[in-house]
């Protein structure tokens, strides 16, 4: 009898503890489900082809908006710069810095995945509603180490800073920014980067439709193969 | 000794190179103003949502985000060198990386990055004891007798793999900064890259403790360095272009993510 006991205590253990976690989820965990499934979506062999890709960049497009808060990555980036944007010029900065970077962060990983591995390595938490989630990437022998600033909002961790090797983004485009608007307005630096998305779809419609072709002829020669 | 002083002429000779001539009065990084305004943003219109009125940014204050300006009183000269870097890298180094990483398998590679890792100790070790760090210095010293020895002449890292010994990153420009030298001035040089002042004076003294310095003829001395940058670079093939393309301004993103990460450094 009391082994029967013990057996439903330790069957009421988990409930316990999902009781004690389950208000304010982990950042490790809000950050590691979405990347993982990002990098799932790469490495399925459904998204070969020209159309393939499309589909396989929205769906990866889809997850980054949930993991990545582009709105405070932008604000972020222009700090006290922010006040000489209006709200709507903020609203379209936004919106423009969140494809821009969302395009770099498709394109780098789209286009030159190279087997790298990401290991989880731990989160610290600043405050309460603020922490840091370190990774690294592993590539061939080399380790990149990657720390993702979060901070929680509405019971959901998102990212608003990447550390590549002791290198901020935020930083590293607030200096940029800064530098771009001691001489030109807010217009102009929006314009400056509608521009670099132009350019990046130009880029990236050459590299589909060569990587469409190789991925068209690899099948054309398989068929030819089993022919 | 006579190869330093070649080294050091030749460096003297881009200097002269850059100020005279090759500098342009053109703004690093930066185009002409176009002057081309959008007229697409009508202020007010729409609904904007609450998150781009607010004005508040007292909390990257409190945050502490500490920033780290160095001035660039040689941006002209510097741009110049910068782009050639540019193209040296891209046009030359990485393709002859390129190629190299097609031929030599994972564990050659890293076997001869292990090789020069553990030739620059010295470095490390003279460095870990300039900061007054025992026990790095100590790990240094004992990773370089276990990897030349167990290791096989410091081809394979089983310091590392074996006893889990971490070498230590530290360099005279980290001393120095540890010790309370500003960075001076933002500076790019030919073939090495972006650099401070003070890192500039550190890695004239890290000449000094590197082995290879002391190989003659002066070619096999360029050949053996030249290596070493082109395994090195074959484990960072397309890094560098992702990065500039992610730019806005490539010249302030490199300088900035340079003085961001040495800076990290020091701090280490």
């Amino acid at each position: 009898m009391p082994k029967l006991v013990r057996l439903c205590l330790l069957a009421l253990l988990p409930l316990t503890f999902f009781g004690t976690f389950s208000y304010g989820a982990q950042p490790l965990d809000d950050l590691k489900g979405p990347i993982d499934e990002v990098i799932r979506i790469l490495r399925d062999p459904r998204y070969q082809d020209k159309a393939g890709r499309e589909l396989q960049r929205e769906k990866m497009w889809n997850i980054i908006q949930e993991v990545f808060d582009f709105t405070e990555m932008a604000k972020r980036t222009l700090a006290r710069n922010w006040k000489k944007f209006t709200p709507a010029q903020r609203k379209e900065f936004s919106e423009l810095f969140a494809e821009f970077l969302g395009n770099n962060y498709i394109d780098k990983i789209q286009g030159g995945y190279q087997e790298e591995q990401v290991v989880y390595l731990g989160q610290k938490m600043v405050t309460a509603k603020r922490a840091v989630v370190k990774t690294k990437i592993l590539r061939e022998s080399l380790e990149i180490p990657v720390a993702y600033s979060m901070v929680l909002r509405g019971g959901v961790w998102r990212v608003y800073d990447v550390n590549i090797e002791g290198v901020s983004l935020v930083k590293n485009y607030r200096t940029q920014f800064r530098k771009a608007l001691m001489r030109k307005s807010p217009a102009q630096l929006i314009e400056i980067l509608r521009k670099k998305i132009e350019r990046q779809k130009k880029a990236r419609a050459t590299r589909d439709d060569r990587a469409g072709g190789a991925a068209d002829a690899l099948s054309n020669r398989c068929q030819f193969k089993e022919g | 000794m006579k190869k330093s002083i070649w080294i050091f002429v030749f460096m003297g000779f881009f200097v002269v190179a850059g100020t005279r001539g090759l500098a342009t009065g053109a703004e690093p990084g930066q185009g002409k103003n176009t002057g081309a305004v959008p007229m697409s943003i009508a202020a007010g219109a729409g609904v904007v949502e609450e998150r781009y009125m607010d004005d508040n940014l007292g909390y990257l204050d409190e945050e502490g985000e500490e920033e780290i300006q160095v001035p660039d009183p040689l941006a002209d000269w510097n741009l110049v060198w910068f782009k050639f870097n540019d193209f040296f890298y891209l046009k030359i180094v990485e393709p002859v990386a390129k190629g190299y990483r097609a031929v030599m398998p994972v564990p050659a590679r890293t076997a001869v990055k292990n090789f020069f890792h553990n030739l620059t100790t010295p470095i490390r070790f003279v460095n870990c004891i300039l900061q007054w760090k025992g026990e790095e210095a100590g790990n240094e010293f004992n990773r370089f007798l276990i990897n030349s020895t167990l290791g096989i002449l410091g081809f394979l890292d089983v310091a590392k793999k074996w006893g889990n010994i971490d070498p230590a990153d530290e360099d005279l420009g980290q001393t120095l900064g540890v010790w309370g030298l500003d960075n001076g001035f933002y500076i790019v040089w030919p073939f090495i890259g972006p650099c401070t002042a003070r890192d500039t004076i550190g890695r004239v003294g890290d000449f000094f403790l590197d082995p290879v310095t002391y190989v003659d003829p002066l070619l096999l001395y360029a050949g053996i360095k030249s290596y070493d940058v082109v395994n090195r670079t074959s484990f960072r093939i397309g890094d560098y272009q992702r990065f500039k393309d992610a730019a806005i301004d490539p010249y302030v993103a490199v300088r900035d993510a340079y003085i961001q990460y040495r800076e990290k450094e020091v701090r280490e």
